[in-house]
């Protein structure tokens, strides 16, 4: 992005962040839905979804991740999401996403591309019922009707702990 | 609820006797037991875990003097640390005061250790160094010698081309005895770099599953079931890969994720291959990562450092899951290691760890990376399914319909040479051969 300026809150577009929080709840409840085919239509072409192992991960590429992944490989996923062949898809995988504290890090003024810093809640519920908590970092590029991902970053402050399966994105 | 008295007797004699713990393996099945019960895996702690030699770290986690790395060994918690003398040591990571862990961190650098309760120090390789206000122990017999009041070394430890693993024990065979035909893949492993050196990248990938440690180690050469288990991801993958538009490239990830859906005849014709102490691999000339395409850089780097016979032969090798029972399984074609760490009989704590080819391009451990991420991540396509299956044997096993797990497939038809037994891959050998250990463990050789 060029002439990107760091945006407090003070100095924030308000227009824009309500249009924002808007998209962000939109992707939540494609989540909430299962309907990954939709929410992977969210995504740029080269847009990718990154959950660290580390808390200061800087590098999906020369790092482990619990999970980096881009659009081939979310489309695996959409389809094997439900598989009748999965055995871990036998049970059912329920969410509920509460999104909040949505702050603007960083505005392009002349092409309205943004980053946008949130917390979120989700409980999920495989098997058991887990909590999940962080916060979502987006990349967002400003297209004419709306906005599509460039990159959804998920730090979860127990990014390091010993997980189970996590079967869906969070 | 039996009395507190009668609870300690019943914990000093022993479970199981030699002849009923010999009695829960036959030939061909084995006890549902040796999953099920609490005083079986104590006596696995005792008699296998404190005895075999148990991966720990590898060196290049403790370059320097004071880094140390925080594990377990069965259920011991050790610190693996470089002392100023350069050595490696294991030691237990227990306060000799009031027995406190004495490093909570998973790892980091200390010039000595201080146990945060009352203070004692240690030196790094474990040593008491000193104890506040040490008046107190004027008059009485306290020895600061005595290595009751140490962070203790753990009997032995030995290092394998970095790869550092310890026993329990002082008694016993050395660790090359030990691994056997298994150390031609670390060999191999390591070779794989230019500089015939290898280096762990960063923190591992942690995987908490919830049934017995044995369910993932037999899973390890079971070739029966990735065809079944890992389908429908071979099917998504493929479904994806039809509706590509023309010309356009194949996505990188399909070369790691398909062979997962491989045929029986494919693992067959792989063959399984078993050693004593329960060890076993798959594969040899070929495995499901030989059709990887090159890395550009890689065999250049490769040829210049070691000429091309070598190399050849270095990258001709292809072993896929060797399984160094109890504790460690190694990919030296993707230079992945996985550590099994058992919590409780259905609790079992697997580290994924990632390795640097030294000298080799960047793009070789991207490529290992992008292989964890999709098999053996707990979120990837492919890891909740085999957990997933572990779970409901956990679950079932405990149905009094059947008392006995069948392990038969293939059995008689096996051919031995030099040390080294194989068999088509879909057979259940590796199983076989991993309870054969079990029981001379178990049994200490007397039954």
């Amino acid at each position: 992005m060029t002439a990107t300026t760091a945006v407090n809150s003070a100095a924030g577009n308000t227009a824009d962040i309500a249009a924002i929080e808007r998209f962000l709840y939109r992707e939540a409840d494609l989540l909430d839905n299962n309907d990954l085919d939709s929410w992977m239509a969210l995504f740029t072409e080269d847009g990718t979804y990154w959950m660290p192992v580390a808390p200061d991960q800087q590098d999906p590429h020369g790092h482990i991740s619990i999970l980096f992944e881009n659009r081939a490989v979310m489309a695996v996923r959409a389809a094997n999401f439900g598989h009748r062949l999965a055995a871990s898809m036998e049970y059912p995988v329920r969410c509920s996403h509460l999104i909040g504290n949505v702050r603007l890090l960083a505005l392009d003024a002349s092409s309205g591309d943004c980053t946008v810093r949130s917390n979120f809640q989700a409980v999920l519920y495989y098997r058991e019922q887990r909590l999940f908590a962080g916060t979502y970092t987006h990349k967002l590029q400003r297209v004419a009707d709306g906005y599509r991902i460039e990159q959804k970053r998920v730090d979860i402050i127990n990014c390091d702990a010993n997980h189970k399966s996590i079967l869906t994105y969070i | 609820m039996r009395q507190n008295s009668t609870l300690i007797a019943t914990q000093r004699a022993p479970a199981y006797s030699n002849t009923a713990l010999a009695a829960l393996v036959e030939e061909n099945r084995v006890h549902r037991d040796v999953y099920l019960d609490p005083a079986l895996f104590e006596l696995e702690m005792e008699r296998i875990w404190g005895k075999a030699w148990i991966y720990v770290g590898h060196e290049s986690q403790v370059k320097n003097p004071g880094d140390y790395l925080s594990t377990t060994i069965g259920r011991e918690p050790v610190l693996m640390v470089r002392d100023n003398r350069g050595e490696v040591n294991v030691i237990y990571n227990r306060c000799g005061h009031k027995g406190a862990k004495v490093v909570a961190k998973p790892c980091g650098s200390a010039t000595m250790f201080r146990c945060p309760y009352h203070g004692w120090t240690f030196h790094l390789d474990g040593k008491l160094n000193a104890t506040p206000h040490k008046c107190g122990y004027d008059d009485t017999d306290f020895d600061p010698e005595d290595p009751q009041f140490s962070m203790q070394k753990v009997a032995r430890v030995e290092s394998y081309r970095g790869f550092v693993f310890a026993s329990l024990s002082a008694q016993g065979e050395d660790l090359k005895t030990f691994m056997g035909a298994t150390l031609e893949t670390i060999d191999n492993m390591v070779d794989r770099s230019p500089q015939s050196e290898v280096e762990v990248v960063g923190t591992c990938l942690p995987y908490f599953h919830d049934c017995n440690w044995k369910m993932f180690f037999e899973n390890l050469n079971d070739a029966q079931h990735p065809m079944v288990c890992h389908a429908s991801v071979g099917v998504a993958t493929r479904r994806v890969v039809k509706q590509l538009p023309q010309g356009a490239a194949v996505p990188k990830e399909v070369e790691i994720i398909y062979p997962f859906g491989s045929s029986y005849e494919f693992f067959d014709e792989l063959g399984v291959s078993v050693m004593a102490r329960g060890h076993s691999f798959m594969g040899g000339r070929q495995s499901i990562h030989s059709a990887y395409a090159e890395i550009p850089g890689y065999m250049d780097s490769m040829i210049a450092a070691h000429g091309r016979e070598r190399t050849e032969q270095v990258l001709g090798s292809n072993r896929h899951n060797t399984a160094i029972y109890p504790s460690f399984t190694i990919k030296d074609a993707v230079q992945i290691i996985r550590v099994v760490r058992p919590v409780a009989v259905d609790k079992t704590l697997i580290q994924t760890w990632h390795f640097r080819l030294k000298g080799a391009p960047e793009e070789m451990l991207h490529r290992t990376i992008t292989y964890s991420r999709l098999i053996n991540s707990p979120a990837s396509m492919v890891g909740p399914d085999d957990w997933d299956c572990y779970a409901r044997m956990q679950e079932s096993l405990h149905s009094d319909s059947a008392e006995w797990v069948d392990m038969r497939r293939y059995i008689g038809r096996e051919q031995s040479e030099g040390g080294i037994t194989r068999a088509s891959g879909t057979s259940d050998l590796s199983m076989r051969n991993q309870y054969r250990a079990w029981s001379d463990y178990m049994t200490q050789g007397q039954q």
